[in-house]
């Protein structure tokens, strides 16, 4: 007869999977300001050469190479949090939309825009007028991507709000729902392409930016707290 | 006399509802004033554009919609205070009634949005119009998700085993806010000169 050792660090597979989220978003941070200059959003109404300087620059496309490599850590920072949102006594609707959104906003998002400045970068000899498209096309579903993320932070502020296992903190559920709403805010950079509303604008991205910075900090240390009080012997893998 | 000194006793040092809704209304608050500041720091780069634009909007349902919220509120100030001294019936009667004057607000919001659509204004218009659009609609927001709250409110004070009074005022809480916001968009948007 075989007993199985005793697990001395039961939740070992979690704080793994936790510590990669630190690591991906600081590598995203990196990539993302101060290595492409894509963030802070460029100006969508910048002129023809200023546009094929930027698509064909070294930097984008290093930056594009970081991306595709690491474009797997987003699922994996989305695993840590749907383990803690399958504790709460809320309807499983409000993981399966969460992980869908997140599934789907991370494409258009994320994929989209490593695409189209990975297309400017990687590939010389495209016109300025394929490019300026491709800058817009990257920037719009980098920063107007709004539907999945809409569905999906909703979901994710409702079952906060509505759990009463004590998972997260209800005032975080509240949060979140600020987080919906500055998704919806982007909605205008379809619109606009110069002033508050445009895709660099103070109401479209700055306030949003406000917001959403503090929340992604927050978030990291409500689920170390989650996961650290969650019970070994509520443990799938216990 | 007794009972009022009891009940005094007990509302002292206590927050009306759930402390994680004020955390929500104070937040909610302090964003809606950065809206605001920018607003109005647009509007003083173009003053003649916005006076102009706002010339354009229908003051007359944004006054009435005004008094929809501020009696709306109302009823749910005096339909709080009823279920507080145990008249429940008279609280789901009174809420019932805030929550009926509430959904008038998006249908007369879409007698003000269509017309001004189909006239040709809208968001792309000018920086005005996407204020104006974007301010009222996150507003729409608010007060759409207040009729849910204000439903289970309902539900809340018709079922006895679930009635809870932090509940209520939570939702009460709530619905004031929704109510403060729009007196401040209304005089931004419709009424300054």
């Amino acid at each position: 007869m075989i007993l199985a050792p005793a697990r001395r660090r039961p939740k070992l597979d979690q704080w793994l999977a936790f510590a990669t989220v630190p690591f991906f978003f600081t590598l995203f941070g990196i990539v993302f300001v101060p290595l492409s200059g894509m963030m802070p959003p460029r100006s969508p109404s910048s002129s023809p050469p200023q546009i094929v300087d930027f698509m064909q620059s070294d930097s984008l496309l290093v930056a594009c190479a970081i991306l595709t490599l690491c474009f797997g850590l987003a699922p994996l920072s989305n695993a840590v949090y749907l383990i803690q949102i399958k504790r709460m006594s809320v309807s499983p609707v409000f993981r399966y939309s969460l992980m869908v959104g997140s599934m789907s906003g991370a494409i258009v998002g994320m994929l989209f825009p490593m695409f189209c400045f990975g297309l400017g970068a990687f590939r010389t000899g495209y016109d300025p007028s394929v490019l300026a498209m491709l800058y817009d096309f990257g920037y719009l579903a980098y920063i107007g991507s709004l539907g999945c993320f809409c569905v999906m932070w909703l979901a994710f502020g409702l079952a906060i709000i509505l759990d009463t296992n004590s998972v997260l903190p209800k005032w975080l559920g509240y949060y979140t729902v600020w987080q919906y709403v500055t998704e919806l805010m982007a909605a205008p950079v379809w619109i606009a392409t110069s002033g508050p509303f445009a895709w660099n604008g103070l109401m479209t991205f700055w306030f949003a930016m406000m917001i959403y910075v503090p929340w992604q900090i927050i978030v990291y240390v409500c689920i170390h707290r989650s996961i650290k009080n969650q019970p070994d012997d509520e443990l799938e893998n216990a | 006399m007794t009972d009022l000194l009891q009940r005094e006793a007990k509302t002292r040092g206590h927050i009306p509802g759930e402390s994680s809704m004020w955390f929500f209304v104070i937040g909610d608050l302090i964003i809606f004033a950065g809206y605001f500041l920018a607003y109005m720091y647009y509007r003083g780069q173009d003053p003649e554009l916005f006076l102009e634009s706002q010339a354009r909007l229908n003051l007359d349902i944004g006054a009435a919609n005004t008094v929809v919220l501020l009696t709306s509120s109302l009823f749910v100030a005096l339909g709080t205070s009823a279920a507080r001294s145990e008249k429940t019936a008279d609280g789901v009667r009174l809420i019932g009634f805030a929550l009926t004057l509430g959904a008038a607000f998006p249908v007369l919001k879409l007698f003000e949005y269509v017309p001004e659509v189909l006239a040709g204004v809208t968001p792309g218009t000018n920086v005005f119009f996407m204020f104006y659009y974007v301010m009222t609609g996150l507003h729409l927001c608010h007060v759409m998700l207040g009729l849910v709250i204000l439903s289970f409110v309902i539900r809340n004070l018709r079922d006895p085993a679930r009635k809870n009074i932090s509940f209520v005022e939570t939702g009460a809480t709530y619905w004031h806010m929704v109510d403060v916001l729009w007196l401040v968009l209304f005089a931004l948007l419709y009424g300054m000169r």
